[in-house]
C-alpha cells in the first residue's frame, strides 16, 4: 500500500498550503515506509504468509481431525444412549398396554344414551310412542309419559 | 473469503479451515510485524515474533473469547511474545534491519541512502516509548484509524491521538537533524 492509498484509507486529505507541520507529518509517514520490509524486499509479505501457513499446517490438520472426531463422537454418543432409552420405552409401552387391557376387562358396561333417556318412563308410554299412538295434545302426551293415565 | 468478518474466519479456523486462517494472517501480518518491531526494534526478531505469534494464536484460538475482536487479541499476543523475546538471554544482538536487497532493488547509491535513512529512522523510533512506536507504526505505516487503534489496543481514542502527536513531534525533531532526510526517496 503506498502513502496515497494509506492516506485515503485513513480519511486524511491534503494539508492546507503552508501548513509545515502537516507537511512534515506527511514526510514522517513517507519515511516510515522504509521500515516496512516489503519496501526493499519484493514478495516479502507473500513469503511471510507462506511461512506462517507452513508452520501452522500441522495444527490446522490436528484441528480438522479433532472436528471430524467430535462429530463422530456425538453420533456415537447418541447411538449409545438411544438403545437403553428405546428399551425403556418398550417396557413402559408394554406395561401401559397390559394395564389398559385389564382395565377394560374390569370396567362396568358403558352407559347407552337411549337407556338413560328411557329410564323411569312407563312401559305403556314407550309402547304407545313406538306404536305410533301418541296423543296430539302435549298435556295428554306428558301425562302419558309420566304415567298419569286418566 | 475477503468479505467474511473476523468472527466468521475465527470460527472456521477453529475447525481447522486453512483458507480462513490464511485470510486472518493476510489481514494482520503487517500490523503484527509493526507491533513486534515497535517492541523489539530489530527486523529479524520482529519477524520471528510475529510469525510465532500466529502459531500461538492458532493453538490458543479457543481461548479467544470475543472473535470479533481477534485483532486486539492477536496484537496482545504479539506484544507479550516480543517482550519475552527481549527478556531471553539468547536474544541476538546487532542484527539491525538488514540492508541487503534483492537484485532487482535500487542502485547501490540509492540503497546506501535508504540504508542510512533506515538507520536514522530506527534510531529515531528507539527514542519513543513502546506504545508511541506501536501507535505511530500502526497509524502511519499500516494506515489504521485512531478508532481502530484505540479499540484494538484497548485505550481511549484521545490517548491514541495524544501518543501519535508526541511520537510524530519527536520523530520530526530527530529526522530534521538529518539534513538530507527523505530526499530522493
Amino acid at each position: 500500500m503506498n502513502t496515497k492509498d494509506r492516506d485515503r484509507k485513513a480519511g486524511r486529505g491534503s494539508p492546507p498550503v503552508g501548513d509545515t507541520n502537516a507537511s512534515r507529518t506527511r514526510e514522517v509517514r513517507a519515511s516510515l515506509e522504509i521500515v516496512d520490509p516489503g519496501y526493499r524486499l519484493p514478495g516479502y509479505w507473500e513469503r511471510f504468509h507462506a511461512t506462517v501457513m507452513e508452520r501452522t499446517a500441522f495444527e490446522l490438520a490436528r484441528r480438522r481431525r479433532l472436528a471430524r472426531e467430535s462429530v463422530a463422537a456425538v453420533l456415537s454418543g447418541w447411538s449409545r444412549s438411544l438403545i437403553p432409552v428405546a428399551a425403556a420405552a418398550a417396557v413402559v409401552a408394554a406395561f401401559l398396554v397390559g394395564s389398559e387391557v385389564r382395565y377394560a376387562a374390569d370396567a362396568a358396561p358403558p352407559l347407552v344414551l337411549e337407556d338413560v333417556l328411557a329410564a323411569e318412563i312407563e312401559d305403556g308410554a314407550l309402547q304407545g310412542v313406538v306404536g305410533g299412538q301418541v296423543p296430539a295434545n302435549p298435556v295428554a302426551f306428558m301425562a302419558l309419559v309420566e304415567g298419569n293415565v286418566p | 473469503m475477503k468479505d467474511h468478518s473476523d468472527a466468521e474466519l475465527v470460527s472456521q479456523a477453529r475447525a481447522g479451515d486453512g483458507e480462513s486462517f490464511g485470510e486472518l494472517v493476510l489481514r494482520y501480518q503487517r500490523p503484527a510485524y509493526s507491533v513486534a518491531l515497535s517492541v523489539i526494534g530489530r527486523h529479524q526478531d520482529a519477524e520471528d515474533a510475529a510469525q510465532e505469534s500466529f502459531m500461538v494464536a492458532l493453538e490458543r484460538l479457543d481461548e479467544c473469547r470475543n472473535p470479533a475482536r481477534f485483532a486486539g487479541w492477536l496484537l496482545a499476543i504479539v506484544r507479550n511474545r516480543s517482550r519475552n523475546l527481549i527478556r531471553r538471554e539468547s536474544l541476538r544482538r546487532g542484527d539491525e534491519i538488514p540492508a541487503s536487497a534483492s537484485s532487482s532493488g535500487p542502485s547501490p547509491e540509492r540503497a546506501a541512502d535508504i540504508s542510512a535513512l533506515r538507520g536514522r529512522l530506527t534510531e529515531a523510533l528507539s527514542t519513543l516509548s513502546e506504545v508511541q512506536r506501536e501507535i505511530v507504526l500502526l497509524h502511519d505505516l499500516e494506515g489504521w484509524k485512531h478508532a481502530e487503534i484505540a479499540e484494538r489496543l484497548g485505550m481511549p481514542s484521545g490517548t491514541v491521538r495524544s501518543h501519535l502527536h508526541f511520537a510524530r513531534k519527536a520523530l520530526r525533531v530527530q529526522l530534521s537533524e538529518w539534513k538530507d532526510y527523505g530526499k530522493g526517496l
